[in-house]
């Protein structure tokens, strides 16, 4: 446990500036995943057709339901801000499902991936909203209003805190997910090796499938947070003022 | 040895945190329900939203109770 490091396989050692950008089996991971998002959009999307197919409909499912749910957050602003989101939640999604694959590295176990992720969506927000209102109405908007002077040094501490908690709070949540799930699979096989008795064996393999299943139902709930809050976090930057 | 303890009793307390907040969520949201039967598919995603919540304030625990089982 811990950074969710091990069992990494280094392919190939490679080091730019000293800092070790070596492929491992978690980048090679993530390159068929971008790879996979990439294909599934491209072959859908190729040739659209009036009566869509069976790929080109559960994309257009996959999109027509991020933008039910982002619509009201994005407001006008929504044509600008919803492929990110989609683009979000379709790269999590197939991560957290690759993981599901045994002998694939679960690379959304990884907290790199995940921390990753999260300072990217937090760099997006706070790009969104300088966008809108300019870096100084933007800072300024960090301010409450309708506050006495003197709690304003403590209420601007406490608003600074609150935006760094949020990448924070959108990793380990992912990150403590999957590898939960995880861990809990292994701790069900071994019990197989704990009671070295074949007649225990059926009951831990059968509760590995029924994990194995309410994973799967995991993977698509923590990818929806993931995108949701993303959005949220956009919606809140680029509000409009009252 | 302290440190056994100390992983039993934060999963053990964040469990019972977690299982009050999903009971709650539940009860509620089945409450709603029953009133407005016609919102229960909205009421539903959301519950089920709201569970991701808390679950994940319970694998915090669990994270932290691994690392002072693993240090």
């Amino acid at each position: 446990m811990g950074s969710g490091a091990e069992g990494l396989h280094v392919w190939l050692n490679l080091s730019l500036l000293g800092f070790d950008i070596s492929i491992t089996s978690a980048v090679l991971v993530v390159w068929s995943a971008a790879a996979l998002v990439f294909l599934l959009a491209f072959l859908a999307t190729r040739k659209p057709r009036i009566v869509p197919g069976l790929l080109q409909n559960i994309v257009e499912f996959i999109y027509e339901f991020i933008d039910s749910q982002t619509n009201e957050l994005f407001g006008k602003e929504s044509r600008r801000w919803q492929p990110f989101i989609f683009a979000l939640f379709c790269f999590i999604l197939i991560c957290n499902l690759l993981g599901m694959v045994p002998a694939v590295y679960p690379i959304t176990a990884n907290i790199n991936i995940t921390v990753t992720l999260a300072v990217m969506v937090f760099l997006v927000y706070n790009f969104a909203g300088i966008r809108d209102y300019g870096l100084l109405r933007y800072l300024a908007s960090l301010l409450p209003k309708d506050v006495p002077i003197y709690i304003m040094p403590l209420m601007l501490i406490v608003e600074i805190l609150g935006h760094l908690a949020r990448p924070f709070s959108l990793a380990i949540r992912l990150f403590a997910n999957m590898s939960a799930g995880h861990l809990v699979a292994f701790t069900l096989l071994s019990f197989i090796f704990v009671f070295k008795n074949v007649w225990v064996t059926g009951f831990p393999l059968a509760a590995r499938v029924i994990i194995g299943l309410f994973e799967v139902f995991v993977a698509l709930i923590q990818a929806y947070v993931f995108a949701y809050l993303a959005a949220l976090y956009i919606g809140l930057a680029i509000a409009e003022e009252e | 040895m302290l440190a056994h303890l100390a992983a039993g009793l934060a999963i053990g307390l964040a469990g019972l945190g977690a299982g009050l907040g999903i009971g709650i969520i539940g009860s509620k949201s089945v409450e709603g329900m029953a009133r407005q039967p016609e919102a229960a598919q909205n009421i539903r995603v959301t519950m089920i939203i709201a569970i991701a919540f808390v679950e994940s304030i319970a694998l915090y625990a669990l994270l932290v109770s691994f690392m002072l089982i693993a240090k």
